[in-house]
């Protein structure tokens, strides 16, 4: 019960913090230049004072600014983002468009960073300051400071432009007529670069946390028990410090699977994969403020999701969590 | 064009060298083939009554027509109408209508329909029509066949204007007494055009077919034409290396990406087909603010101007300098005026005559993407050269708008069209009754003179063709004097397109009503 | 522990002389740009698209409009280095506030504080700052805002943490019953106390607003009138196949000065021993 109740708790929490955002959201919308009523028609492709009218009424923009604050709470709360003159079509429309790209994509640059993160933090914490420790810290550190952008830029001005290994853009061959599994490799063939752009950042921090709390696990008692007691020394390693310094690792992971979609507006935006990031972009080269802020939301509310999921698996992994 | 009474004759006869030539040759091929085309942005409705923006006049205007049909000269052809008349003082014209002409649903197509289109529904729904139509007392059908315009004053441009994209034809039978714009008919259009609406995925691509009761005989000899939604240029360059598409309509692809795309096998590569738009770019200078109202001041900053680094680094050689604020392809053109070449001592010279101080000048780069990001950035740097502390103002596309409606800036760049006539296109960006706030799209600049103004008045209603030419010549003369904005560029859009796909562009708004005329060899 | 004592613990390692060279260097350039290139980064110079030691004028190559890429670097730096700072102070000017204000209340100022907080660092910093950016209109003030308002809320769980942890100490008490005001306790008293986790944490925020302010010039949002070393890396991102110096020399000045100054902040941190929480 006490588990649920903490749950509830955060679903609560999460509820809030994504009512607060929105309410941002809508004062955002007014803060964005000009008239919103003339934005609008001037998307709509028309500015005269009879279509301006028709806007206002249509939005309430004549409303008390509480009013209008409050019919778009409850759009919202209805899955009504708004509506994008400049694409014709509603916002949440275009978001969910465009969702499973981004999904497919931060799922596997999660999962990749973690893997390879984990690794490489095992390997490193094996022998502390060997050449293989360096290296990898190194490596880690690179990936750390480098801007995600520049890194992706390089990775095609090697892979794609120099090698003609990997597709550049986009997430499948234009014209080519695949099918089947050839249709499957091509995608993820295109797949390749933006993943291993969106997970540098995450590979170096979990790289050198799992080394980290590696080292600081094999310090503690109970290892140094499974020692006396003559366990194999993978054995140890695997069973007994692995699995301690993982919870961590993997806690933060959750926390940075929100920042994650974030950082896919930059990722898609240097590979035009077609996810909600490039929509974001594309919005904002546009100014097209109602897409882009629906597209702010919707992002936020997944950053949100990760959270609570993360605290979910927490609470199933960790008895200690039982409140 | 003279306005001689019917010129039946010579239009027919010029119409079937130019145009008409090819369901001649056309016959005698094997017909058939699919076009493969690039739409970018992917419109967002294709009846050109109601969506005038460039895409859907792409789609839309080779499903409707006009009642004429534009060479590259802006010579008539007949279309829809196949002769007419004007009156030699300009104060009526008379059109008479091509027979067994049927829309796509298989109704006969009657001047019943000119008079809706034009004085009911595209009066409501085409602002630009509305214009045209200021001049026009009534529009009436004489019989089934015939149309008469009486006027309220000459026009001079009229006939001009029965181009598609202004003008398109619209089926009475299926909007007469319908709220437009909520029409079904709209999603799925009803035209006399050679090829018809089949299908469109939204987001993927659009397809036209064949109408095989076209009026014109032989034609179209092309099955389909696939308009692909692509939204990425590097994209849309690619699908075009990769053979997915077969044209790649100006604009669609990055300029510096043109050079090596025109240089693959089986391509072609033209600047025709944008006659009619005739787009120029220019800067808006504001002529209320403080330094710029100074005439010195807007001649200095012409002189310091590098017009061809500009061409060649923004647009990589796609573009023209403007010896003139009138487009080539606009009538009554001329380069015989006080022209500007760099000459940044001059500027200078002139600067220092105005007493400029040195005090900052904003700059509104055009918030259209890249190359209008580099064009500003080369023209803040040559303004710099001659000593004009120059800030660009960070805006986007409402921004911009909202400040150039509401005259808070110094220079602004921007560009429009000049539709082939001066009275369309040129006349708005000077005449004092055209400084109306609240718009981007009028005389942003505030520049007022009389004799500028009486000028315009008198070229747009004089039918002499001399008298006319001599009018606006003075006016470019003026203009060039007094540089109420500095004009820049005659831009270029380039069609890239495989070099076996003949007769693509036949006319001055190009792919917007060719494709159904194009064949494959 | 006492100054000096502090810098010898941490020049003790090669790594952090060589960050401290490098950071000195980028410094001492963008001090001196304009009397390196007093024609500033924009003055187009050269011919387009020109690749490095083509011509010694331009040692990196020219840009799309024929500009100096090395003049771009060293202007660049001065945008970089001054909103990374900039940005850091209003970052922790906020945190330490907010921070101090919930530590030293508790209760339920503590509680909605926190909440508040919560919510800010919930939502994905990046696009935050993007949409802040996008509506209040691209210049350095609104990117500095923008930085600021994503990157407090860590410094704020700090200070409270420290703040909870001091409030009760016997220095705090005397000072109350000497009659001293709340703000002048918080201030004066507890806040020097937490100076030194501070400083490091604002360390490596100066690195994170560096990356925060080039992600945004790349994206177009920078301000249109300074060079920056994010814009030039988004101004190369459509001519890659042209010119991959465009891309790669920005790119690498970013990564060196963020890689400098982690280094600083992490040796600072294990030289004060404070458990300061980085990242």
């Amino acid at each position: 019960m006490n588990r649920l109740s903490f749950l509830i708790g955060r679903i609560c929490q999460g509820i809030l913090a994504l009512f607060a955002i929105a309410t941002l959201n809508f004062f955002l919308i007014r803060a964005a230049p000009g008239d919103p009523a003339a934005v609008m028609a001037g998307e709509a492709g028309a500015v005269d004072e009879k279509f301006l009218q028709v806007v206002r009424l249509q939005y309430g923009l004549d409303l008390p600014i509480l009013q209008q604050w409050w019919i778009y709470i409850s759009g919202i709360a209805r899955l009504d983002l708004g509506y994008s003159y400049r694409q014709q079509a509603s916002v949440a429309s275009l978001i969910l468009e465009r969702l499973p790209a981004t999904l497919v994509l931060t799922i596997c640059a999660f999962v990749f960073s973690l893997v390879v993160g984990v690794t490489l933090g095992v390997l490193a914490a094996r022998k502390p300051g060997s050449l293989t420790d360096r290296l990898i810290g190194f490596l880690a550190l690179i990936f750390y400071a480098a801007p995600m952008y520049w890194l992706a830029l390089m990775a095609v001005l090697i892979f794609s432009i120099r090698l003609g290994w990997l597709p550049a853009f986009g997430y499948q061959s234009i014209g080519a007529d695949y099918h089947g599994l050839e249709a499957l490799l091509d995608r993820m063939r295109h797949l390749v670069l933006p993943t291993l752009a969106l997970s540098f950042f995450y590979v170096a921090i979990y790289t050198r946390m799992t080394r980290a709390n590696m080292i600081a696990m094999s310090q503690m008692a109970f290892v140094k028990t499974a020692r006396a007691k003559g366990a194999g020394e993978t054995r140890i390693q695997l069973r007994h410090v692995l699995r301690n310094a993982l919870l961590p690792v993997v806690t933060l992971a959750g926390l940075q699977a929100g920042n994650m979609v974030g950082g896919a507006i930059m990722t898609e935006t240097v590979f035009a994969w077609p996810g909600v990031g490039r929509l974001m972009f594309d919005a904002l080269m546009q100014r097209d403020y109602s897409l882009l802020l629906g597209a702010f939301l919707i992002t936020a509310a997944l950053a949100i999701i990760f959270n609570i999921i993360t605290d979910i698996i927490y609470t199933l992994v960790d008895p200690r969590i039982a409140l | 064009m003279d306005r001689r009474a019917f010129l039946k004759l010579a239009a027919t006869a010029s119409g079937t060298a130019v145009l008409s030539g090819v369901p001649l040759m056309a016959a005698a091929q094997a017909k058939g083939g699919v076009l493969n085309v690039v739409v970018q942005p992917e419109p967002p409705g294709i009846m050109i009554g109601i969506f005038q923006n460039v895409p859907s006049q792409m789609v839309g205007g080779n499903i409707f027509e006009g009642l004429l049909r534009f060479d590259a000269d802006l010579k008539p052809h007949p279309l829809l109408a196949e002769s007419w008349e004007s009156a030699a003082d300009g104060m009526s014209h008379s059109f008479k209508l091509k027979e067994n002409v049927l829309w796509h649903d298989g109704k006969p197509f009657t001047s019943e329909d000119v008079v809706f289109s034009l004085d009911k529904m595209l009066r409501e729904t085409h602002p630009r029509v509305r214009n045209f139509l200021t001049a026009v007392e009534s529009i009436t059908a004489d019989g089934p066949y015939k149309v008469d315009f009486k006027m309220k004053h000459p026009f001079a441009p009229f006939i001009q204007s029965f181009e598609v994209g202004s003008m398109p034809m619209l089926p009475k039978h299926l909007y007469e007494g319908t709220d437009y714009a909520g029409n079904p008919v709209n999603s799925a259009p009803i035209g006399t055009g050679p090829l018809k609406f089949a299908e469109w995925q939204k987001g993927s691509f659009l397809k036209l077919v064949a109408n095989e009761q076209y009026h014109e005989e032989g034609l179209p000899s092309i099955e389909a034409v696939y308009f692909h939604v692509i939204p990425d240029g590097a994209s849309r360059a690619t699908a075009y290396e990769t053979g997915k598409v077969d044209v790649l309509p100006g604009g669609s692809v990055e300029y510096f990406d043109i050079e090596r795309l025109s240089q693959l096998p089986n391509t072609e590569i033209t600047t025709k087909g944008w006659e009619f738009q005739g787009s120029q770019c220019f800067l808006w200078l504001n002529n209320t603010s403080k330094w710029v109202s100074d005439k010195r001041v807007r001649q200095a900053l012409m002189f310091a101007l590098d017009r061809e680094a500009m061409r060649d680094i923004a647009f990589f050689g796609y573009a023209k300098v403007a010896p003139s604020p009138w487009n080539s392809s606009t009538k009554y053109y001329t380069e015989d005026i006080r022209q500007y070449p760099r000459d940044v001592e001059k500027a200078k010279e002139l600067l220092k005559e105005a007493g400029y101080d040195g005090s900052p000048i904003r700059l509104l780069p055009l918030p259209y993407g890249e190359t209008w990001q580099r064009l500003a950035e080369i023209a803040r740097e040559n303004l710099s050269e001659a000593g004009i502390n120059v800030e660009f103002t960070a805006t986007d596309v409402a921004g911009w708008n909202q400040r150039l409606g509401d005259k808070d800036y110094d220079i602004a760049f921007s560009y429009m069209s000049q539709y082939g006539d001066p009275a369309l296109g040129v006349a708005r960006l000077y005449t004092t009754s055209n400084i109306i706030k609240g718009s981007p799209w009028n005389n942003v600049s505030a520049f007022s003179n009389a004799d500028l103004d009486a000028l315009f008045d008198a070229g747009a209603r004089e039918v002499d063709e001399e008298k006319r030419a001599r009018i606006y010549q003075d006016a470019q003369a003026l203009i060039a004097e007094e540089v109420p904005l500095a004009w820049l560029f005659e831009m270029i859009w380039p069609t890239i397109h495989r070099a076996n796909i003949k007769n693509l562009i036949s006319s001055a708004v190009g792919l917007n009503d060719s494709l159904g005329r194009a064949r494959i060899e | 522990m006492t100054r000096p004592n502090l810098l010898h613990k941490m020049f003790s390692r090669a790594d952090v002389w060589l960050a401290t060279l490098v950071l000195l260097v980028i410094v001492a350039l963008a001090v001196a740009a304009p009397l390196i290139y007093p024609k500033g980064p924009w003055a187009m110079g050269g011919r387009p698209f020109l690749g490095p030691a083509g011509d010694l004028r331009f040692p990196l190559g020219t840009d799309t409009n024929g500009r100096n890429i090395l003049a771009g670097l060293i202007w660049g730096g001065r945008v970089s280095l001054v909103i990374g700072l900039v940005s850091t102070a209003v970052a922790v000017s906020i945190g330490v506030l907010i921070g101090a204000v919930a530590g030293y209340a508790g209760g339920r100022v503590d509680a909605a504080l926190m909440r508040f907080t919560e919510i800010f660092q919930v939502v994905p910093g990046f696009a935050l700052a993007l949409v802040l950016v996008a509506v209040l209109q691209p210049s350095a003030g609104s990117i500095v805002l923008a930085i600021g308002v994503v990157s407090w809320p860590p410094v704020t769980r700090l200070v409270r943490a420290e703040f909870l942890s001091l409030r009760s100490r016997d220095f705090v008490y005397a000072a109350q019953l000497q009659g001293q005001s709340s703000l002048r306790i918080m201030f004066r008293q507890i806040l020097p106390n937490v100076a030194s986790p501070i400083i490091v944490m604002g360390s490596l925020m100066v690195a994170t607003a560096i990356l925060l302010e080039s992600s945004l010039s790349f994206l177009g949002l920078g301000d249109p009138n300074r060079m920056s070393w994010g814009f030039m890396v988004g101004a190369s991102r459509t001519v890659l196949r042209q010119a991959w110096w465009m891309a790669t020399f920005p790119g690498l000045a970013i990564a060196v000065t963020v890689l400098a100054l982690n280094v600083l902040g992490e040796a600072l941190n294990d030289a004060l021993g404070s458990q300061s929480g980085k990242r």
